[in-house]
């Protein structure tokens, strides 16, 4: 097992494989599971050892000619990419939670707008009661069906 | 065989992992103290290279 120059964790290089560790008390399971993810079709990937003390990283090349030394360092990489996702995943929930939460209420029509909705479609310049009209309109309306009636019945008395 | 440790790999995943490695061997899960314990008869020639290390892939797939 040799110390990585400038970094501090070790790599075991054994015939088309390699071996590295990682501190779990520094990188969760969870951002080692997603890291391991982004090297499954470069490399075959398995996990050992104890998640509360190290864990274990085997590479096995899945093409001749791959630098796993390199692919490990990579790994550390994206090792800390995943974990900085993490962290910014969790102290963002409750914004994100926020606005799924608002969207999701947009999408769904809720009653008011379907009241709104009704009104607009409904044909409000029809007045058959004639509420629109104004007090002189409506006693001239009045007016007029009172003399229209008046005439009528002097007509059906001409008419006998 | 492969041994899963426990703690790290789910025995839900590794199952899931057999289901759809059926066809390719007969996949045998066994757990045993810490460990899941999968061994791998009749595997299929065409695949008996790699079919265990694209299983372990498979399995961590099913993890993240």
């Amino acid at each position: 097992m040799a110390k990585n120059k400038g970094f501090d964790f070790k790599i075991k290089e054994l015939e088309n494989s390699l071996e590295f560790e990682i501190n779990p008390k520094i990188y969760s399971l969870n951002a080692i599971y997603k890291t391991a993810y982004f090297f499954l079709d470069k490399v075959y990937v398995f996990l050992s050892g104890d998640p509360k003390k190290e864990i274990r990283v085997s590479f096995k090349v899945k093409e001749a000619g791959l630098d796993l030394k390199k692919l490990a360092n990579e790994f550390y990489n994206e090792l800390l990419n995943q974990l900085l996702r993490e962290k910014v995943s969790y102290s963002n929930s409750k914004l994100r939670e926020f606005i799924v939460a608002k969207a999701l209420y947009n999408a769904v029509p809720n009653e008011v707008d379907e009241l709104l909705k009704e009104v607009e479609e409904e044909d409000w310049q029809e007045d058959p009661l004639g509420i629109a009209k104004t007090w002189e309109e409506q006693q001239r309306e009045k007016g007029e069906k009172s003399k229209k009636g008046k005439r009528s019945k002097k007509g059906k008395k001409k008419a006998k | 065989m492969i041994e899963f440790n426990k703690k790290i790999y789910k025995l839900e995943a590794i199952k899931k992992a057999a289901e759809e490695f059926k066809n390719l061997a007969n996949i045998r899960i066994k757990e045993t103290g810490g460990y899941i314990k999968v061994t791998f008869d009749k595997i299929d020639s065409e695949y008996k290279e790699v079919l265990k290390d694209e299983f372990t892939n498979f399995v961590l797939g099913m993890l993240s």
